[in-house]
């Protein structure tokens, strides 16, 4: 017994001294290591861009793959800028032709599946061939609505692929490449938000070497003409982090030199006209759960971090930051997200769609200032109207109505609508998602609505559940967010066109024959006043309609170390990692005293 | 009064068909931990009880002050994020739990003692036939079968009793099943099936009392279990419907607030569930004790 | 074990299937339209009978070839093979030392039965047992490794040098959630054991208690040990998905968490049906080890 006393406390000793010496803390900092460390909220899927659907997969695939336009870094309203392409489209035909011009020489990255594994030119036929692949319906990409029905010819193209009559050989008349450098998209329409598209990664250039060498599992090899590169696919461990490698094959480009004003004085301009990418090395880390994020983020693992609503209190007071938290170096970024939160009524309900009475009760009953402070620290925007923040024909001092928080009124439209005091009323369901923020957003919202005398049942949904009960037209009111794809109002605008019905993203099937006008017409306007008018005059039918109850727009709350520079978010776009930079000196000197 | 009980019980011998649990009764009476541990579920029930028919914190779903107050004299245990008082979900909560751990562990119960003494007194056929069933519920991971299940019927208290009931019993059935095979070859039922008991005489009379307490020590595991399962259940969104006050929920909603720091959730939570589950054990203990036929003569 | 399977699969097909109704809508997003739900169910072969889908079902766990995940799109084989050794080397060692733990220290309360040590040690497990894993988790990683720098906050390393850094603090924290449920569990197993006959004729005989306990009643309750440790052993493939989340531990449990939460019915039904394999083995591996350590039971 004491000898196995004896043996055990060896063991122990053993593994405590194992423990301390493995432990990372002691290492050193690599005082040239440029590396810049970036924490992902959910894992990452693949590396695919027309299957990069959720904004954490675009944040990494969007650094290995480019399209032909791309966004400014520093201006505001959000600008577009020739990636790819030489210059901006040249429209012509009534807005019925583009033409773009490709930059000559770009490479893609060196990749087995070339012949000698070195990357050759990008062509114009690179994009024909891409666009096709977001189209083919055998890739079950969830991209193509960019170009679904604008297009000349390539409706009819699917069409005939899935019959069998058609490969990627049978010539789509909006769809060519009459030289090597020269793309020529046909349109049914004028599509005023091409350039947009064409800026998402869906629009990406893929080389059909890699294509036809990985197939399905190009999702792991990726190869296109980004700023990084995955070396080996061993760099990715899948669940755990990803490394991307600076490509040496990259098209170059500088630091921009003019922003928005108060970027000069933000020291955003201090790098303009240097080469990008600033960081040799871009390693995104899986972190899921908040609290070891943000202690990772303390410790000078990550080098920026959105702050966990928890950690507010502790990090912000007053909308300042704390002095402990000044005195380590850490700086704000705050930004206003390009979305709309909000709560939507099934239209095709036999009592919500026809009531615009009760619609506008179950408005009145909700408090959006109150949601925003108890449920996001206070940072947020109460939303008014489908304009979101930043965006064309928002109008700070526009106020909704039926967004402010007014029981007795509310009360009051109940009455109007038949019911008073919610008698005679049945039970309503909401449908929504099962996290712990879901639920107890779900207990304000049934706690506000019955102090009306409205009765909610609740009911948790996963994402495919809820995706599904919405799509199916099975939700009767539903918690529910849009975010921009592009910084167009139109991509709000178009939730509510009657032809765009769930399984659209009408999702409220809401329908108006005034807005629909309204919408089609402004479709076939270049941006302008007149268009802001037109979307005026839509944003207050759906107001006066109240197909959704307007929540919020969240404000974000990024906090990044001293010895990170240049670092602005953009909400449209945001992987834009190569403008970023990391000083491994400051980092090397500063990181120990976390 | 254990001397008056002492003295009764002497005088009063019952039949010998109830003396077991009678001799049980009268030990676990002596046990003063038996005692408190009772009065503490019995506390616990009767609290649940006026809770849930609104003769103390009638309603808890009403928000009583600002989010997250700290802990007060008025608010124990201070509120939550919606400014509800959180002593008062938990004794709601209390009520979720109690419910959920007798129901589904009752069902539970049944389910395994009954097919766990079928299988291993008979063998053969009904015992594959058993064991069949009970490795194909249990080859599938608990934590796949009951989330599944509750997401076929839907969320909601009852469905969680049934989900948690009908997956549970397999514990129990295994152990019940061993202690059966034990015990069938022991001397004392082959002495009974020489005697020309019957075979439910032997099951239920003769080795059931032997295995039973593993019942009781599996029932009180179980208890514990279905609480926690009611967590994992609610970490995944598939618990109890979102407006039942319940201690998952309130473990959940901490995982979300202990940075902050606002410990309440979990500090109730945990200490309603502690002081339950201990009571649970250690009366459990003590019956164990007590229904033991060999411990008779001690 | 091949009716255990096919009972596992129908099980599996006909609680999965039944989950969703309409599993394409989750593949065209925001902007879907009727016609792309429609090639999309093409695809996916969900527009054939549900005999034909459970049909294909079949020959894809005996062909072990379970296609493409829906979520990820990544191979399924690829995934379940990546978060293999993760889970295995964060679950297997805190669970074998919590058994051998567990078991010494459940003797040691059942020896010393009534006495304050054995009711102190029943309170303690009871006080491990209710506080929520959570809080173990919240309160070591911030302590342990945030605050001393002990250990690293999270992550992981695939290198087999590499990973035991991220490994030592899980393991603490597994070690500690099992040994409550274990001690309680095995200390009754072995009070049982100690009021059987043969304890007194060991007694009888003039063996110490401490003689008694380690070689007499201990060998006898081996079986109902084995038969808990067969219980807990899915979990080793599980894993838990707390610690797995709070760690960044690339594991299956958290795969099987996201699987589930995705409605990523082709993950599902493969790890099921992997798991009830390797689970069918373990009870196979159980039955050998209860003839060996009771002669008395005879294999079926």
């Amino acid at each position: 017994m004491v000898k196995f006393a004896h043996r055990l406390s060896g063991v122990i000793a053993f593994t405590v001294v194992a423990a301390l010496s493995f432990s990372g803390c002691t290492k050193k900092v690599d005082d040239k290591d440029t590396t810049l460390t970036v924490p992902l909220v959910v894992n990452l899927k693949g590396l695919d861009p027309i299957q990069a659907d959720d904004l954490y997969s675009n944040m990494v695939v969007r650094n290995v793959f480019e399209g032909l336009y791309e966004y400014h870094y520093l201006k505001r309203p959000f600008t577009l800028q020739p990636a790819l392409a030489e210059s901006m489209p040249e429209v012509t035909d009534n807005g019925l032709t583009v033409t773009i011009k490709l930059k000559k020489g770009i490479k893609f990255q060196d990749n087995a599946c070339f012949p000698d594994g070195k990357g050759r030119e990008v062509v114009a036929d690179d994009f024909v061939y891409s666009f096709r692949r977001l189209a083919d319906p055998k890739s079950i990409s969830n991209g193509f609505w960019i170009f679904d029905g604008k297009i000349k010819g390539l409706n009819a193209w699917i069409d005939a692929v899935k019959t069998g009559k058609a490969d990627y050989k049978t010539p789509i008349e909006g769809l060519q490449a009459p030289d090597k450098h020269t793309l020529v998209i046909k349109l049914v329409q004028p599509y005023y938000q091409l350039n947009y598209v064409l800026a998402m990664g869906f629009a990406s250039v893929v080389p059909r070497e890699a294509i036809e060498k990985y197939g399905a599992e190009f999702i792991n090899n990726p190869v296109g003409t980004g700023p990084y590169m995955l070396e080996k696919a061993s760099d990715w461990i899948r669940n755990s982090k990803i490394t991307l490698k600076k490509n040496p094959n990259w098209r170059g480009q500088t630091y921009p030199s003019e922003g928005e004003p108060s970027d000069q004085a933000a020291g955003l301009l201090a790098d303009a006209g240097k080469a990008l990418p600033f960081a040799d090395t871009l390693v995104f880390t899986e972190m899921i759960e908040d609290q070891p994020r943000w202690q990772n983020f303390m410790k000078g693992n990550l080098d920026f971090a959105v702050i966990p609503n928890d950690n507010y209190d502790s990090a912000i007071k007053d909308n300042k930051v704390l002095p402990e938290l000044t005195a380590k170096g850490l700086s704000l970024d705050n930004s206003t997200a390009v979305e709309i939160t909000y709560i939507g009524f099934n239209l095709k309900d036999p009592l919500l769609g026809k009531n615009k009475d009760l619609r506008r009760a179950l408005s009145l009953a909700i408090d959006p200032e109150s949601y925003i402070k108890t449920f996001d620290n206070g940072r947020g925007i109460p939303a008014q109207s489908p304009l979101p923040p930043g965006l064309e024909g928002y109008d700070p001092d526009f106020k909704n109505p039926w967004v402010q928080f007014n029981v007795a009124k509310a009360k009051e439209m109940l009455a109007k609508a038949g019911f008073p005091d919610g008698k005679g009323l049945p039970e309503f369901t909401l449908e929504s998602l099962s996290s712990a923020k879901d639920r107890q957003i779900d207990q304000y919202f049934a706690s506000l609505w019955s102090a009306i005398g409205v009765k909610i049942k609740s009911s948790s949904n996963t994402w495919p559940q809820f995706q599904e009960k919405i799509k199916r037209n099975e939700a009767q009111i539903f918690p529910f967010a849009w975010g921009a794809d592009y910084p167009d109002p139109q991509n709000f605008l178009q939730l509510f066109y009657s032809k765009n019905f769930s399984p659209g993203p009408n999702d409220t099937r809401f329908s108006n024959p005034e807005f629909d006008k309204l919408y089609e017409k402004s479709l076939t306007l270049p941006s302008g006043t007149e268009r802001t008018e037109l979307y005026k005059k839509m944003r207050d039918i759906v107001v006066e309609e109240n197909p959704w109850i307007f929540l919020r727009t969240r404000k974000e709350y990024r906090f990044f170390h001293a010895w990170v520079g240049n670092f602005k978010w953009n909400h449209i776009e945001n992987a834009m990692f190569k403008y970023i930079k990391v000083d491994p000196k400051k980092r090397a000197e500063l990181k120990g005293k976390l | 009064m254990t001397v008056a009980t002492a003295n009764a019980s002497t005088v009063a011998v019952p039949s010998s068909r109830n003396s077991l649990w009678w001799d049980a009764f009268r030990r676990l009476k002596r046990s003063r931990i038996a005692v408190i541990s009772f009065v503490v579920i019995v506390a616990y029930v009767v609290i649940a009880l006026l809770a849930k028919f609104g003769v103390i914190f009638a309603d808890v779903s009403v928000p009583v002050g600002a989010q997250y107050l700290p802990f007060s004299g008025d608010h124990p245990f201070g509120t939550d994020v919606l400014g509800r008082d959180v002593l008062g979900r938990a004794i709601h909560g209390a009520a979720t739990a109690l419910s959920v751990g007798f129901i589904a562990s009752g069902i539970a119960l049944l389910i395994g003692i009954t097919l766990g003494a079928l299988a291993g007194y008979f063998g053969g056929w009904v015992d594959n036939l058993i064991v069949w069933l009970y490795t194909t519920v249990d080859s599938i991971p608990y934590i796949l079968l009951i989330p599944s299940l509750t997401f076929v019927l839907g969320r909601g208290l009852i469905n969680v009793y049934i989900a948690v009931g009908v997956t549970s019993w397999v514990t129990l059935c295994r152990l019940i099943r061993g202690e059966f095979m034990k015990h069938k070859g022991r001397d004392y039922v082959l002495a009974a099936e020489v005697l020309g008991a019957s075979h439910l005489r032997r099951i239920f009379r003769h080795i059931l009392p032997n295995v039973a307490h593993l019942g009781f020590v599996q029932f009180g595991l179980g208890f514990v279990s279905a609480i926690k399962i009611e967590v994992i259940l609610s970490y995944l969104g598939v618990g109890v419907d979102p407006s039942t006050p319940s201690w998952g929920i309130m473990l959940d909603d901490a995982k979300l607030e202990l940075a902050r720091p606002f410990w309440g959730n979990l500090i109730a939570a945990t200490l309603f569930m502690f002081f339950l589950i201990l009571a649970f054990n250690l009366f459990n203990d003590a019956l164990r004790e007590s229904l033991d036929p060999k411990l008779k003569n001690k | 074990m091949i009716p255990i399977l096919l009972g596992v699969t129908l099980l599996t097909f006909v609680l999965f299937n039944m989950l969703m109704k309409d599993p394409a809508s989750r593949f065209a997003g925001r902007h879907a339209t009727v016609e792309q739900l429609a090639t999309i169910r093409a695809e996916l072969g969900l527009d054939r009978s549900l005999p034909e889908q459970y049909f294909l079902f079949l020959k894809q766990i005996v062909t072990l070839e379970f296609g493409r995940s829906w979520s990820t799109k990544q191979k399924i084989s690829t995934m379940i093979d990546d978060g293999f050794s993760a889970t295995l080397c964060v679950t297997v060692p805190p669970f074998i030392a919590a058994i051998f733990v567990s078991i010494a220290l459940a003797m040691a309360t059942a020896y010393r039965r009534g006495s304050w040590f054995d009711k102190s040690m029943v309170v303690a497990c009871l006080a491990f047992l209710s506080v929520s894993s959570l809080v173990y988790i919240l309160a070591l990683q911030w302590g342990l490794a945030y605050k001393l720098g002990w250990f690293p906050i999270s992550g992981w390393d695939p290198s087999w040098t590499g990973r035991w850094s991220y490994l030592i603090l899980p393991w603490i924290i597994l070690f500690v959630l099992s040994l409550g449920v274990d001690i309680l569990l095995y200390r009754s197993v072995i009070l049982d054991e100690s009021y059987q006959d043969y304890v007194r004729t060991a007694r009888a005989k003039g063996l110490s208690g401490v003689q008694v306990y380690s070689r007499h009643i201990l060998k006898n309750a081996l079986i109902p040990i084995i038969t808990n440790v067969v219980i807990e052993m899915p979990f080793l493939i599980t894993g838990s998905v707390l610690v797995e989340n709070f760690f960044s531990i690339p594991g299956l449990g958290g795969l099987l968490v996201k699987a589930l939460n995705e409605s990523d019915l082709p993950v599902i039904k493969a790890m099921t049906v992997i798991i009830s394999i390797a689970y069918m083995v373990f009870n196979l591996v159980a039955d050998l080890l209860y003839s060996a350590a009771d002669p008395r039971v005879r294999l079926g």
